[in-house]
């Protein structure tokens, strides 16, 4: 059965800081600090494959990493509501369709959306050396991010036993 | 000179630059367009056996995972010196074919579709899939994600994983197919040649019927006479998995066929200084810059290229698109006269859509998908091996030496978008040259139209695999080229509002 709250964790594991959220994954799995009803997947896919993920699900907190092109430090975590990401109202993504569209449509389609997404994300260095590392500022900031995304599995958990 | 700088900034796709610099009295005087590549490939594979590289080179791209096992493997294939059973070899076409069928509906009804089905001038805000499910119907939107998620069920079965297989290893398959999960497949592949159906319709209805759509699709604004890349099987017929490299000049005639291994006799790369993304051309034609014709040594991998480069589809409802394609756009359907407009891409690629939804049913079918002999064991080694797949978005070879042990000591990719960078140059150079004039105020209208000329090439960037807004801004700055000084920058924001500042 579909857990009702999910921490999905995007990236790449074989691309320097883009391994931050399948680093964080296994950390997360590794811990057994997450209540039952929170479920944590790792998962190399974008757009329309997003979908298959969140239909069911209640709340779901997404790892990722972000580059702004700002002023931003490598390493620094962000919570992001969805709104901060607006409807993909251009077609300018390469070749998928962004989350939000992919949620709009799910809606559309008469699919279970999740009633809340939030984004934890960490601003990243290098996302282009194939087998790099990760830079030491966003190895840094995995304990953080793993210490929220606990966190905020229990207060998901907590809210549905109220 | 001016230079006006398209800046798309996306968050994890890459992040492409186009450099357009005018003259003074704002007329185009050349375009250079710049993408980021990922680092550190043939260091990334060196020191691993070679049949890892079929899981791992998946991870290159999370676009097209599929074609990247499925070119690894057959070069591992080779590095052994073994021919894979027959069984094997349907499993692994019937899915590839399953792959392109999701891939290529994303592309149409997600990507290019909107520009035709609500109009490439049509408000930002309705120019994308959720405005092409309001004007087609709601019942389209549930067919799109059905007919995707059989392709990946299929993938699921074959490849043990739904979007980075893993079964093909040197000498074949690891993972047999039931009865039952080829009567399951034989049900998608029924399902998809309905939705093959259903897209023609589309196509029919309200892209052909709009002939304003139709010269838009033939203005000279999107054209190009280059040379034309794709596999064709034995009868010259377009094959996604495998078959020899066939090239036909924009004169229609054949310039090339070549086995996969052969393919550095044929193609080599130009350097440019500004640009981390080399340049394919034709090696016997030589690189003679971004210019097209029969004496340029530019070419194309693309689905028109395909088309362009077979002399047809090896199933019947395909062939009829095929006839039609060519009928409509040359006045001849045999395609022997080839179609050089840049936005057919998006007609020739439905025109695969249909073949390859109908050799998913066909290779679902064929009793010899639940054999057992899906394996030959290797018993030697050649130590180099080349394996040619033909990617959605172009010809993709994979090229890897080893040692005696299989460990990788070189490796060589071609993806797909690279094949495509010298045209995509000069695609974006053609439309800015007749869009953009001294004068003409740079319209979201106007950006999208630069921008189609290389969506119609389904480019991916940065072979990164996700992206949570996905949406591409663009920044355009106009520069006094003497002194530097900004003289103002126009943007669009991911909501697709346009800002101007002087």
């Amino acid at each position: 059965m579909t857990k009702p709250f999910l921490i999905l964790c995007l990236g790449n594991e074989v691309i320097a800081d883009d391994a931050f959220g399948p680093e964080a994954a296994r950390i997360l799995l590794e811990s057994k600090k997450l209540p039952s009803p929170v479920e944590v997947i790792y998962a190399p896919v974008a757009g329309f494959a997003l979908l298959d993920l969140l239909a069911g699900r209640e709340r779901v907190l997404i790892v990722d990493t972000i580059q702004t092109g700002h002023k931003t430090p490598a390493g620094h975590l962000s919570f992001l509501a969805l709104s901060d990401f607006p409807a993909s109202h251009n077609l300018t993504s390469s070749h998928q369709i962004s989350l939000p569209t992919a949620l709009e449509l799910g809606k559309r389609m008469g699919m279970t959306m999740p009633r809340q997404i939030e984004i934890l994300a960490v601003e990243a260095a290098d996302l282009e050396t194939l087998g790099g590392p990760m830079t030491a500022a966003v190895q840094a900031a995995l304990n953080d991010a793993v210490s929220r995304a606990i966190l905020w599995a229990k207060k998901a958990s907590r809210s549905k036993n109220q | 000179m001016n230079s006006i700088v398209i800046d798309p900034i996306t968050r994890l796709e890459g992040h492409g630059k186009i450099h357009l610099f005018l003259t003074d009295d704002g007329e185009l005087a050349n375009c250079y367009f710049q993408v980021p590549e990922l680092r550190g490939f043939e260091k990334f594979c060196q020191g691993r056996p070679v049949e890892e590289l079929a899981r791992i080179t998946t991870r290159i791209c999370g676009v097209c995972p599929d074609a990247h096992h499925m070119a690894s493997a057959k070069a591992a294939d080779a590095v052994y010196g073994v021919t894979i059973p027959s069984a094997a070899y349907k499993l692994r076409s019937l899915m590839y074919n399953a792959f392109f069928a999701g891939d290529h509906t994303t592309h149409f009804y997600a990507l290019a579709g909107p520009d035709f089905v609500c109009g490439p001038d049509a408000p930002p805000a309705e120019r994308n899939i959720l405005g092409l499910i309001a004007k087609v119907g709601l019942d389209a939107g549930k067919k799109v994600i059905a007919q995707r998620a059989g392709g990946q069920r299929i993938i699921e079965i074959i490849g043990g994983k739904k979007v980075h297989p893993v079964t093909a290893i040197p000498g074949g398959q690891a993972k047999r197919i039931t009865k039952e999960e080829q009567q399951e497949m034989i049900r998608i592949g029924e399902s998809m040649v309905q939705f093959a159906k259903f897209t023609i319709q589309v196509v029919n209805d309200i892209v052909l019927a709009n002939k304003t759509y139709v010269d838009l699709i033939l203005s000279d604004t999107y054209a190009h006479k280059t040379y034309n890349m794709g596999l064709v099987d034995e009868n010259n017929k377009v094959n996604f998995y495998d078959g020899k490299v066939r090239v036909v000049g924009p004169d229609g005639k054949e310039h090339a066929k070549y086995e996969p291994k052969d393919y550095l006799e044929f193609v080599s790369e130009h350097v440019e200084p500004y640009s981390y993304l080399k340049y394919p051309y034709l090696k016997k034609i030589g690189w003679k810059g971004f210019v097209d014709g029969v004496d340029s040594g530019v070419y194309k991998a693309t689905p028109l290229s395909r088309l362009n480069a077979s002399d047809g589809m090896a199933t019947p409802l395909a062939q009829e698109e095929y006839e039609r394609f060519y009928k409509t756009l040359t006045g001849d359907h045999s395609g022997k006269i080839p179609v050089n407009a840049t936005l057919a891409t998006h007609w020739a690629r439905v025109v695969e859509l249909v073949y390859a939804c109908e050799a998913t049913l066909d290779g679902a079918k064929d009793e010899e998908v639940v054999s057992d002999k899906i394996h030959t064991i290797p018993k030697g080694i050649v130590g180099e091996g080349v394996g040619i797949v033909e990617a959605p978005r172009g010809t993709l070879t994979h090229h890897y030496k080893t040692d005696e042990q299989g460990i990788v000591t070189m490796a060589n990719l071609i993806v797909g978008t690279t094949n495509n960078n010298a045209a995509i140059t000069m695609s974006i150079k053609r439309a800015a040259q007749d869009l953009i004039h001294k004068g003409v105020k740079i319209t979201e209208g106007i950006l999208n139209r630069i921008e189609m000329a290389f969506r119609a090439y389904d480019p991916c960037f940065g072979c990164a695999t996700h992206s949570l807004a996905g949406e591409m801004p663009l920044e355009l700055i106009l520069h006094e080229a003497k002194t530097g000084e900004v003289l103002s920058t126009t943007w669009r924001d991911s909501t697709g509002k346009i800002f101007h500042q002087n």
